[in-house]
């Protein structure tokens, strides 16, 4: 029987002190950077970037807390958050001076009032100077002047990109094995030498490269005994002697990290943190996720065991500490934005558990601590995906549930059997395949040794395939119920459509145009973020970039790709057999009344939507004739993608992810023909119509199973909810084992897991401070209920309790 | 008759089912039961034919359909009733009553009732698309070590269907349960001992006077099945609703241990199932008639009833 072991006092305090603290913004960050900028106009390009890294290294302040042992911070108080003005600032300039910032309905900030004034005075510098600024004047011209508010496509002509999504993992094998002295001394070797030979040809891009590794080497090093010299500072002031002690050994390790190869598994545990999370100082923080952590951890935790240096107690509480510091990270985004992501989640997904290089078990002792440390602590951050293959162990099986059932939806179980199919039919060999981790919320890439860029460039890598379809039926016009606009290929209306045919072609060719727009733009965005914002801390590990000389963005990394995700899938796999059905099969209605029903958002035509919502076959049942459609929705928008390439040479890859952006995208969403009205979510990642599942999991996961998942590289999110009784006793979860292990056999790429009632969601609606500690899967990614906004917590409930 | 084409009348077919028998499973429900037991959570199972059926909460009103249910019944067995708050709006919903007396089951209503408030709760399947339902999550029973289980009613009063349908899982390599009451002659049940694996038997009451007072029917057959079926080298998953006032005392439960003991190696395990009154809504979905409800016994009962069982040496569990 699974069981959590106890916490100590300190992790207990430290607990208590994240779950009560309202988070902050903080400008340490910002006044640094803001300075740089204006003060260097003259610097563009990788050493601009490189230089303003080495600032904040050498003048972030350095912050240890009471009780910290694994340590690092990007701000002077506990649970702060950095500014990244240079991404995009004008959404936060609006919502500073319309006051909403403390007060938003979700996840607000306290500002200082002294921090407000400089903001005030400052912030409008970057609305010309930012990220966001410059791509919008690299959005491509037809689609500046055409296609602005299509309603499918969401890149607009002006404030793109406000909160790119980081989505990269780094190489912490060679972080913690290699150290970045060594890295260092290789760029060093390589500037050396080109200086001899003489720069000739396009040796000067890989040299302007590796002057900016050598430069955020020195600074990250830097950094580091910047703690060291802090820990040192309050260890001889501390009267404490066994804090005084333990001071002394972080100093020691915060001294020898980054430079050297780690020694041991505290080493390797600040390590790993500390670049982490001088990466999220660089970039933006959300979605920059940490791989296989157990794969990093396990040979030091079992060596020092094996020496008798470490208990597996102060092991775990070393874990138990980390996992707080990655929860503490937050940060602020758009009020809009945060709506696709609330709670003040991070992302900084974590792999656990499947195979290893050459297809073993690659489970070890810090597997399970991970799993520790998230049921015990009961935290929705950092997520937490496992991987699942045929020799997982049964250990493992009962205790990642058992976590689930605690900490809603954390881990997430991920195919390695589907996921390694799809890496490989993107190109990359089967030992790299099998070395795979999740990003953000379940994007598969090459952790470590791939660039690819999953989230791409935030909100505008979601393409609305709602909105698409309803485009497709109307000659491209968009639905709005106001005054029309014709953005998509003229296919047609869907009153003079005559045949399945006809509508299937429709689709097809606003599909193919609406991918073909949303991938230009994706482009255009990563020309100028290449440019303009390189990653050299990043590409320092990442294999291939040292070898290519080439910035992780200018294609350096061993592999390549594009995500990007699709939302609203079920949707139109609904619609489409909805119009078959009631249009030409069944003749419950002519096309021309199905299109007058959608125009009057189903005002008028009640009495059809009850039917279509009550008698027509639905997808998410195990219908193979429903469900007929969804394999042609889901495999036409995943080829326009899969077949689109981007500036690194690399193929765009197709995914079904939609974090809440459902409910976003739902808002600007017209009625569609499966009964929805305007304004209602779309449906949530690959599920069926919410509530339109009615016989049970096994049905709906026939259903999900209908469509080719490994066409999906850039992954799929499968959401189910369990009423707390389906786990009851062993026997329940050998059930719910058995029911996952299936799906994944028969092509079933990940799956999440909320086991609890509407009853108590409702509940916890009504009464919140009771439920301050009700950890629910989201989306991508898990969060305290409460923290969630209303129309969140709403789709929440209305997804189907498959019951028992 | 071709064994394909045979009908059946089936009235819930579950899938993930995994209260009736080991693994993950879809049962199929058959309509009819020769017991009228006062307890019983599925009263539609009861009758034979296929019965109207009202579920308030799928009701969107009589003002959004316009009244469709009403004008739909020629008889004028449908009236408005009292009004039910919506949960999400708030707003007032003018609901119906459905008066039985008059109510032919003929279903016309529940045909333009498009959200299924109303409905005709029994459904005529032939052995072939009943199989090709439960072959549809095939994949999803030989890793669970699950299958297929027939339940009712009672399944063995549609015999010939119900031993087609097993024969026809049985063909696919299908793990088949059947639930039954046992009630029913011995030649009957023989007929599926070549095509079922396991037998989920409900034993009620080891008093036959007190089983034929509050059943209808005295238990001889029952426990001279069980016995059959056991010599015939079967195995049983006994199941023992456990009624207050009426099987819950120590003496019935000893008496039953018993029994269990003299099949010997032919029972697995002795399910107790505590009674619940979840069954209590149901009845207001097919019939006016005030149910009878009862407290259900405590957790602190239910472990005393178990360790009874497990003096004797068997395997039991609660559900």
């Amino acid at each position: 029987m699974y069981q959590l072991k106890p916490m100590t006092l300190r992790v207990q305090r430290i607990r208590q002190k994240y779950r009560t603290t309202k988070p902050r913004i903080d400008i340490n960050r910002y006044r640094l950077v803001t300075e740089f900028y204006m003060q260097n106009p003259q610097l563009t390009g990788i050493l601009k970037r490189a230089k303003n890294l080495r600032n904040l290294f050498e003048n972030m302040p350095v912050l240890i807390n009471e009780d910290e042992v694994i340590v690092g911070w990007q701000g002077t108080s506990y649970r702060c958050c950095a500014l990244y003005p240079e991404t995009s600032f004008n959404w936060f300039m609006k919502e500073l001076r319309a006051d909403n910032i403390r007060e938003r309905s979700v996840d607000p900030y306290d500002i200082d009032p002294e921090d407000e004034k400089y903001l005030l005075e400052t912030g409008d510098f970057w609305s010309k100077n930012s990220m966001s600024a410059i791509t919008d004047e690299y959005i491509p011209r037809y689609y500046r002047d055409k296609l602005d508010g299509n309603g499918s496509v969401c890149f607009s002509a002006h404030d793109n990109c406000e909160s790119p999504v980081g989505h990269f993992v780094a190489n912490f094998w060679t972080a913690t094995q290699k150290g970045f002295g060594a890295i260092r001394e290789e760029a060093l070797a390589k500037l050396q030498k080109l200086e001899e030979e003489g720069i000739y040809g396009d040796s000067i891009y890989k040299y302007n490269f590796y002057r900016a590794v050598d430069i955020v080497c020195e600074g990250i090093i830097h950094w580091s005994e910047r703690y060291a010299a802090e820990a040192l500072r309050q260890a001889e002031a501390c009267a404490d002697p066994e804090r005084k002690k333990e001071l002394l050994e972080m100093a020691d390790c915060l001294n020898w990290i980054m430079k050297n190869p780690c020694r041991n598994f505290h080493d390797a545990v600040q390590c790993i943190y500390l670049y982490q999370l001088a990466l999220c100082m660089d970039g933006q923080l959300h979605g920059i996720s940490y791989g296989r952590v157990d794969q990093y951890l396990g040979r030091y935790y079992d060596q020092d065991i094996a020496n008798g240096t470490i208990t597996p107690e102060y092991a775990q509480e070393l874990m138990d500490l980390f996992y707080l510091k990655v929860a503490e990270c937050n940060k602020i985004w758009s009020e809009g934005a945060t709506k696709s992501g609330p709670g003040y989640t991070s992302g900084q997904l974590m792999t656990l558990g499947g195979v290893d290089r050459d297809g073993n078990d690659a489970t070890n002792a810090v597997t399970y601590m991970m799993l520790q440390a998230s049921g015990r602590l009961v935290l929705h951050d950092p997520p937490q995906a496992l991987r699942i293959h045929e020799g997982t162990p049964d250990e493992l099986w009962e205790a990642a549930i058992e976590t689930t059932k605690i900490a809603g939806g954390v881990p997430t179980f991920e195919s390695d059997k589907v996921i390694i199919k799809a890496l490989m039919k993107r190109g990359i060999p089967l030992e790299d395949a099998r070395n795979y981790c999740l990003n953000g919320c379940v994007e598969p890439s090459v952790g470590g040794y791939e660039w690819a860029q999953p989230g791409g460039t935030g909100t505008e890598s979601y393409l609305n395939i709602a909105n698409a379809f309803l485009m497709a039926i109307n000659n491209g016009y968009a639905f709005t119920g106001g005054e029309a606009r014709q953005f998509g290929p003229a296919t047609g209306f869907l009153y003079d459509m005559q045949s399945m045919d006809e509508v299937l072609a429709a689709v097809k060719t606003a599909f193919d145009f609406f991918c073909k727009w949303q991938c230009s733009c994706i482009n255009a965005w990563e020309s100028m973020s290449a440019f303009h914002n390189p990653l050299p801390l990043l590409s320092a590990t990442l294999e291939g970039c040292m070898e290519n000389g080439k910035d992780c963005q200018a294609g350096g990394a061993k592999y390549n790709s594009t995500g990007n995700s699709c939302i609203g899938l079920g949707n139109v796999a609904d619609s489409l057999n909805i119009i078959d059905y009631c249009c030409f099969r069944e003749k419950l209605c002519t096309t021309r009344e199905l299109y007058d029903a959608l125009m009057h958002n189903w005002e008028g035509y009640e009495e059809l939507r009850q039917k279509i919502n009550g008698i027509v076959p639905r997808y998410g049942n195990g219908n193979a004739e429903a469900d007929k459609y969804v394999d042609f929705t889901a495999s036409t928008y995943a080829n326009a993608i899969n077949s689109a390439t981007g500036p690194r040479g690399n193929h765009f890859a197709a995914g079904c992810y939609p974090v809440t952006a459902n409910v976003l995208f739902g808002y600007m969403t017209w009625a569609t023909p499966d009964g929805r009205k305007s304004g209602e979510p779309l449906t949530d990642g690959i599920s069926n119509v919410q509530g339109m599942d009615k016989n049970g999991p096994v049905s709906f996961l026939n259903s999900v199973l209908n469509f080719d998942q490994s066409l999906y590289g850039n992954g799929t999110l499968c959401n189910m909810k369990f009423h707390p009784t389906a786990l009851k006793g062993a026997d329940g979860l050998m059930k719910l084992r058995s029911i996952m292990e299936t799906y994944f056999e028969e092509g079933g790429m990940e799956l999440q897991l909320n086991i609890v009632s509407s009853d108590t969601l409702r509940d916890a609606q009504k009464h919140p401070e009771n439920y301050k500690d009700l950890v629910v899967r989201v989306a991508g990614f898990s969060a305290y209920f409460v923290e969630v906004f209303k129309g969140c917590q709403d789709d929440l409930i209305r997804r189907t309790e498959m019951n028992l | 008759m071709d064994e394909k084409n045979l009908v059946g009348r089936i009235y819930d077919i579950q899938g993930f089912s995994v209260q009736d028998g080991p693994g993950i499973r879809t049962t199929a429900f058959l309509k009819g039961c020769p017991l009228r037991c006062p307890w019983c959570h599925s009263p539609e199972s009861q009758a034979f034919y296929p019965q109207l059926s009202w579920v308030s909460m799928r009701c969107q009103g009589t003002a959004l359909c316009e009244s469709r249910c009403i004008k739909a019944c020629a008889k004028g067995a449908i009236e408005p009733a009292e009004q039910r708050e919506d949960a999400k709006t708030g707003e007032m919903l003018q609901m119906i009553h459905v008066k039985r007396d008059i109510c032919d089951n003929c279903g016309d209503c529940a045909r333009v009732c498009y959200p299924k408030a109303l409905y005709l709760c029994g459904e005529d399947y032939t052995v072939e698309k009943l199989a090709q339902r439960l072959l549809q999550d095939k994949k999803f029973y030989a890793r669970s070590g699950g299958g297929v289980t027939i339940s009712g009613g009672e399944a063995l009063s549609q015999a010939d269907f119900t031993v087609a349908i097993l024969k026809r899982m049985k063909a696919e390599g299908i793990h088949t349960a059947l639930d039954t009451t046992g009630f029913a002659p011995w030649e009957t049940l023989a007929r599926t001992l070549p095509w079922t694996d396991l037998y989920l038997y409900d034993l009620k009451h080891m008093d036959s006077e007190k089983h034929k007072q509050v059943i209808g029917v005295p238990n001889e057959t029952i426990l001279d099945n069980a016995r059959k079926l056991a010599a015939a080298g079967k195995k049983l998953q006994v199941r023992i609703p456990v009624i207050p006032m009426f099987n819950n005392d120590v003496e019935n439960i000893r008496a039953t241990a018993q029994f269990c003991r003299e099949l010997g190696e032919a029972v697995t395990v002795v399910q107790l199932l505590p009674y619940h009154n979840l069954g209590v809504a149901k009845y207001l979905r097919i019939s006016d008639k005030p149910v009878a409800e009862a407290t259900p016994p405590s957790d602190a009962q239910m472990q005393k009833l178990k360790a009874v069982m497990e003096e004797a040496g068997l395997n039991v569990t609660i559900h």
